[in-house]
Formats: C-alpha cells, structure tokens, sequence
C-alpha cells in the first residue's frame, strides 16, 4: 500500500516532523558518508568520463563544491539530473544545444590562457576562466543556467535523479511535501506530448 | 431540430462546475468541453518541477500565449507577446481550471460592494458601475457553496461582517499554525480585528474526498486528498455520477457558431488529435476565465453577430478586472529564540488562516474621506524550495553567485529565520485601459488570434494599497519582524482576473443581463468571472461559485 492510500492523519504528520527533525540533527556527517561511499555505477562512469559530461560536471563541483558539512554537485548528482533533464525526449533541445556548445567553448578559452583544458586546472584557475566567461552575454547565461539546473538538482525530488534520499532538503533542513511523485508521475509523463520549457 | 445535449458548457473552471452539476442534477444532459487534460488526485503530487517550474498545467508558450499591451517609457501602449517576455498568463487549463491550483482563500463580498458606486460616487477616471443585483440576491448562493464546494471557517461576529442565512460554516476550521495565535495578540494591542480566514479546504471527509493531510504545499499545487475545492473534486465528479455529464478533455472550442436569427446553434472546436469537431446544444455557458471567455466571443462572428458574439453593443471584453494591492514579508529570525519558539515557527503544514479587514472601508481625512479598502491576509512563505532558491542566484551587484558564498547563503536563507508574508486585497478600478481583444499578428497553434490584454491600472488604486500597506507593515513590526520589505503596484496578478463581460441592466454598458445571459443572444450564457463590473477587495472565487450556482438556476428555468 503506498502512502496515497493510507491517507495520512495529523498524528503521522506531526511524527514525520520528528522523523525530519531527527534526520537535520544527524547530518551532515552520517548522511554524506553514507553517500560519497556509494560507488557509482560502472554505465554511469562510462559517460562520465566523457565530454561534454566530464568538462560540465567539473563546472558544476567548481559551483557547488563539497565541503565537510555541506553536499557538492557530485553528492547530489548534478551531472545525472542535467542529463536527465536535457536529454529528456519532452526537452526541445535548446537548452542541450547550448548547454553542450558552451562547454567547448569554455576548454578553448582555458586552453588558450593555461594550455589545459578545464578539467586539468586548479580552482583559483578555474575560478578565473568562469569569471571571465561571465564577462560575456552568453558566458553569464550558460553560467546562469548551469546554476538554475543546479538548483534544481540540488531540490527538485529524487526521482528526478539528483537530490539522493533527499540530501539537498536535509542540508537546508527542508521539509518535502507529500505525496512525492512515482516515476510514471513525473512531470514529462503528465504533460506529454509537449515541449520542454523552463519556467522563471 | 434535435440537439446532442440540452446544455454545452465550455470551460470547466469555478464559473462552470457549478452549472454543470445543477443542471445534469436537473436531469439536462450537459456537455463540458475542456481545452487541457483530465488530472485528478492521482495525477497530482508534491512536485515543484510539475507544479511551477514546467508547463504541465498550462499550455506552452509556444503553442497558446498572450499579447500584453503595457504603457513604455514615451507613454505609449506597447504589446509584446508573452512567448517572448516569459509573462505567463495562463492559471491553469485542465479539467477543474484553475481552482485546482487555488489557495482556497474564501471571502464573500459585502453589501456595498453590489453598489460602489451609490457608495462612494463616481471617480475620474473610472467606470465604476453599481450590479443589478444585490448582496441578498447572492446571499442563498454563497451559503450553498459552503456547503456544495466545502469552505471551512469560524464565523466572528465583527463591524463589518456580512450578513448570513446560517450561523456558522459547516466544516470546522483547518489546523492553524503557531504563528495564528502571534498574529491575534499582536493585532488585538494595535485595536485591529483578526479573523480567521475561510479556505476551501475539507477540514474532515465529505463524499469521496479526504479531509486535508496538511503537507503544507496547497496553493499552486494539485491536491492529492481531495480537500482543496476544485470545480473537479467538488461538483464535476458528482455531476459525472448522475450519468448525464459527459466532459471531453483537450477540447479547444474556437467559435460558437450562431444562426441567421442570432442563436448559437453549435460549439466548433478542435479534438486532441487537432480535428475539427462541431456539437449542437440548446444552450451554451462559457467558462473559460475571464480573458479567454472575451476572446471566444470576440472570436465568434456571425450573420447577426459581425463583432462577436454579445457584441453588439462594443463592451466585450472591456472593463477587465484584476486585484490591486501589494504584498510584504518580514523575517522571525530564529537566533535569540527559545527552542521551543523556533520549533513552532518552524512547523509546516497547518495554515496560518489569518485575515485583517479593518481597512475595508477607509475613513480617513488624511486620505481624502470616506474611501472603498481592501482585506490583508497573512500566510508564510510559500515552501517551494527551487523557487526560493533561485532568490539567491544573484548578488547585489548583479552578478552570479557561486561557490562557498551561494552555499552560505542558501544555509541562512532556509534555516535562519521564518518568513510572514501578508498579501493585500484592494478594488482594480475599471478603467478604458484595461482590456481584451483579438491580437492582429499573434496566433495560436491553431491559428486563432490571441487575446491581446491592455493592463491599465488607476492610479487610485495604488493610493488605496499603500494605505493598507502602511498599515500592514505596523503589523509585523509590531510582531517583531526583521527585514520588512514590501511592494504595491500596478503590476497585475495573473491569477485573480474578473470582468470583460460585465452585467448590468443597460444592454449599451453590459454584456450580459442581470441572469448573465448575453443581452442579445437568447441561448447564451456567461457564468465565469467575467460578469464582475466591479471586483470587490477580497479573491473571486467563492463569489464566482457563488454566481454560477444562481446563474445555473436561472439556465433551469429557461430550459
């Protein structure tokens, strides 16, 4: 019986607060333990290790780090969930095209300043080459949407690939709603056939 | 001549579930055509990405989109499509509109908002215009939704509560957040009146539909239990159950088609493989919220109807309303609390159910007299966390915000303090700048023209919001809030539209009679929001409801 049938009473309701307040109390030592020993999966290593992916995912931990008490990009599977999202059959591939283009772009500039490509610098390095891209339109709005699918990542639910055992809402001491949505309930299904397209 | 349903209905929002649930009670055979698709409880989650960061319950902007005209910086009317601004107009197109969606703040209007302008005499500017009925005509109306739709609330006796024909709502209020109880004291030392808001929101089971299990997520989102008081949950799945209702989702009618005497004989629309269909009844009840209810008609031109139907006179679609006001927030921050105090403020899920309406009515000599007000009602912030978020992508000066300083950023924002937020309610006056017609370049994908909305605010209005806004804002200082910050403009909330098929008893300044049937066509009916000449100072849709209900008892004896 899922959670939808049992319908749940304000008793239960309080319960889980408790639950939730137990589980922001524990973290973030036990929880990213727990899941930075989590190996990844050897298919998911294979498309990691190549670019486009490799070059976006070093963006995204630069952006989001991971620090003793906080999760990084890779605790939260931002590379996962971006390409979940873009690779999405509902998606209009706007965001992909773009996404993918700007990636390149950023190794030419790194190579021309540092003769590495993005993935070999160091984070001052790093850090430098992505301030200097956010001098430029495009720069600033592939940044910008690097961070917006971060963030979602980072909050969205997990069934969306990143924000795994909802680490992000514990972090942020969050409380989800309820229901969450099934797989076959997410929101490409509901709204299929469409387009993709990204509100705010 | 034989016609496939006694009733047609298009659109199956607030304005329509009423209709359609009396009506096939009635023993009519009704039809509902909806453009969007069929979700119900089991559709419905707590997810933001489907509720409010993807078009899942509203159409992409590519295919269905708006031309808003808004003055620039010469002063001239510009339009811009909304596929390019990203202003999304739409509030919900699928079986049960937009009151899927809804919070579910319930207010009725008061006597004096049946007669603003016997009230308070004209204003420059505005087309201020008494209803053809009064507040006791409505009355009996709002009393059945209470019961019909489901409105949980305690009554409080005060100065200016509207009259009622039964003592007391019939469901028990919702649970009530900690903060309920700050907001009472605080504004009961400041002399002001807190009450409690009425939600439609199932407090305990009724029918088929569970009681709220208070996730904390309700406005903008589906509900999953039932409680909330959608057109679907609440009337449609009863009418279905009568077996004389039958509803076709992502059907999108694009004209009525009227006859050489002036009557519609039938609702011409596309089906969801983009065939064009076309469906006879004897009478037909548009629904479609206000905008796209004017664009329908507007767009259905015929031998006695060469500028849309109900047109005749030239006021379709004009006199749009919207609501004015503002909002603020302000921030408990939970450093220097008790543990105990920063827990209760923490609590998610019940609601906060708190309303100030002694502004309604302002008598103020510094404000220039006696003056129509509005209604402050308080909530906490709304929970999304990827909307909240993205609040913090950029810093002061305009740049991206990344790396430790986002993070730290993210950490206070969530977990430093509790936010209070207060929306305000006031009057959108009518005004010649404030409405539909067809866009001349701008098309949707089934190559209509667009609704092309002029969004004019009066100035008044504006004078009337900050007023309530000073006001509001002593509330939370009162309360102890840090960091208040607070907006009114002129700016339109999409969501609370009324107007543009106004009713009244001179067929040259109305669209619709007192029955809100279309002066000039016999077999026609509006019963959405559009009927509104003047909005009141309170959310639509309990009077909306309300409306439907009566114009639904007037459609059964015309049948």
């Amino acid at each position: 019986m899922n959670e939808r049938d049992k319908g749940i009473s304000r008793r239960e309701f309080i319960t889980r607060l408790t639950v939730l307040g137990s589980l922001a109390a524990s973290y973030p030592a036990l929880a990213l333990e727990r899941l930075r020993s989590n190996a990844t999966s050897a298919n998911e290593q294979d498309w990691l290790d190549q670019d486009p992916w490799q070059t976006i995912a070093a963006v995204q931990q630069h952006l989001f780090p991971s620090g003793e008490e906080s999760p990084g990009a890779s605790d939260f599977r931002a590379i996962v969930y971006l390409r979940n999202s873009i690779e999405n059959p509902a998606a209009d591939g706007e965001d992909k095209t773009f996404i993918v283009n700007g990636a390149g772009w950023l190794n030419d500039l790194s190579r021309e300043r540092y003769q590495r490509s993005f993935t070999a610098l160091d984070e001052p390095e790093g850090e430098t080459v992505l301030r200097q891209i956010e001098q430029s339109k495009a720069g600033r709005n592939w940044l910008s949407l690097l961070l917006t699918y971060l963030l979602e990542a980072l909050l969205a639910d997990p069934v969306y690939g990143g924000n795994p055992g909802g680490i992000g809402w514990q972090w942020l001491e969050h409380q989800p709603g309820y229901p969450t949505p099934p797989e076959d309930k997410s929101w490409f299904k509901l709204a299929a056939p469409v387009r993709y397209q990204r509100k705010g | 001549m034989a016609h496939d349903f006694d009733v047609c209905v298009i659109g199956s929002g607030a304005g329509a579930g009423p209709v359609v649930l009396t009506l096939a009670e009635a023993g009519y055979s009704v039809l509902v055509l909806e453009k969007g698709p069929w979700l119900t409880e089991q559709d419905f989650y707590k997810d933001e990405l489907a509720c409010c960061r993807r078009s899942v319950y509203t159409p992409q902007l590519a295919d269905e989109q708006h031309v808003i005209e808004d003055l620039d910086s010469e002063g001239d009317w510009v339009g811009e499509a909304t596929f390019d601004s990203g202003w999304d107009f739409w509030n919900g197109n699928c079986v049960g509109g937009s009151s899927n969606f809804m919070s579910g703040f319930f207010y009725r209007l008061k006597p004096e908002d049946f007669r603003l302008l016997s009230e308070f005499g004209p204003l420059a500017g505005a087309n201020v215009a008494d209803w053809p009925i009064s507040y006791e005509d409505l009355e009996p109306w709002y009393s059945k939704v209470e019961t019909e739709v489901g409105i949980s609330g305690k009554f409080v006796g005060h100065p200016l509560a509207e009259p009622r024909s039964t003592a007391d709502f019939p469901y028990p209020p919702t649970h009530e957040h900690p903060i309920a109880k700050r907001i009472d004291s605080t504004c009961q030392a400041l002399g002001l009146h807190p009450l409690p808001t009425p939600r439609a929101i199932l407090s305990r089971a009724k029918d088929k539909r569970r009681s709220c299990e208070y996730s904390g997520y309700c406005g903008s989102y589906g509900c999953s239990s039932g409680a909330k008081g959608s057109a679907r949950a609440a009337l449609l799945e009863r009418a279905l159950a009568t077996g004389r209702c039958e509803i076709r989702p992502h059907s999108k009618v694009y004209k009525l088609v009227s006859n050489s005497k002036g009557k519609v004989v039938a609702a011409a629309y596309f089906d969801a493989d983009g065939q064009t269909q076309k469906v006879g009844a004897k009478i037909f009840v548009v629904a479609c919220q206000a905008i796209e209810t004017s664009r329908l008609l507007l767009s259905s031109t015929g031998p006695k109807h060469t500028n849309g139907l109900a047109n005749n006179t030239g006021q379709v679609g004009k006199n749009l309303l919207f609501s004015a006001g503002g909002s603020g927030s302000g921030d408990f921050v939970y450093a220097g609390m008790s543990d105990k105090q920063a827990e209760a403020l923490k609590v998610r899920g019940p609601f906060v159910n708190r309303a100030l309406q002694d502004w309604y009515y302002i008598n103020d000599k510094t404000f220039g007299g006696r003056a129509k007000g509005g209604t402050v009602d308080f909530l906490l912030r709304h929970p999304n966390p990827i909307g909240k978020a993205m609040s913090v992508k950029w810093d002061e000066d305009n740049r991206l915000l990344w790396g430790r300083p986002l993070q730290k950023k993210l950490k206070s924002l969530f977990t430093a303090s509790q936010s209070l937020r207060y929306e305000i309610f006031c009057d959108w006056l009518p005004t010649d700048n404030c409405f539909v017609s067809l866009d001349a370049r701008v098309q949707d994908k089934w190559q209509s023209p667009v609704a092309r909305v002029r969004i004019g605010y009066h100035q008044h209005d504006l004078k009337v919001g900050r007023y309530i806004n000073e006001r509001a804002i002593q509330v939370l200082e009162k309360m102890g809030a840090q960091n208040i910050r607070s907006s009114v403009s002129g700016s339109p909330p999409q969501n609370l539209v009324a107007g543009g098929c106004r009713f009244g008893d001179n067929p040259g300044s109305s669209v619709l009679d007192a029955d809100c049937r279309a002066h000039d066509v016999d077999n026609l009916y509006v019963s959405d929001g559009s009927f509104m000449p003047t909005g009141g100072s309170v959310p639509y849709t309990w009077t909306i409801y309300a409306n439907a209900f009566r114009v639904a008892d007037r459609i059964s004896s015309a049948l």
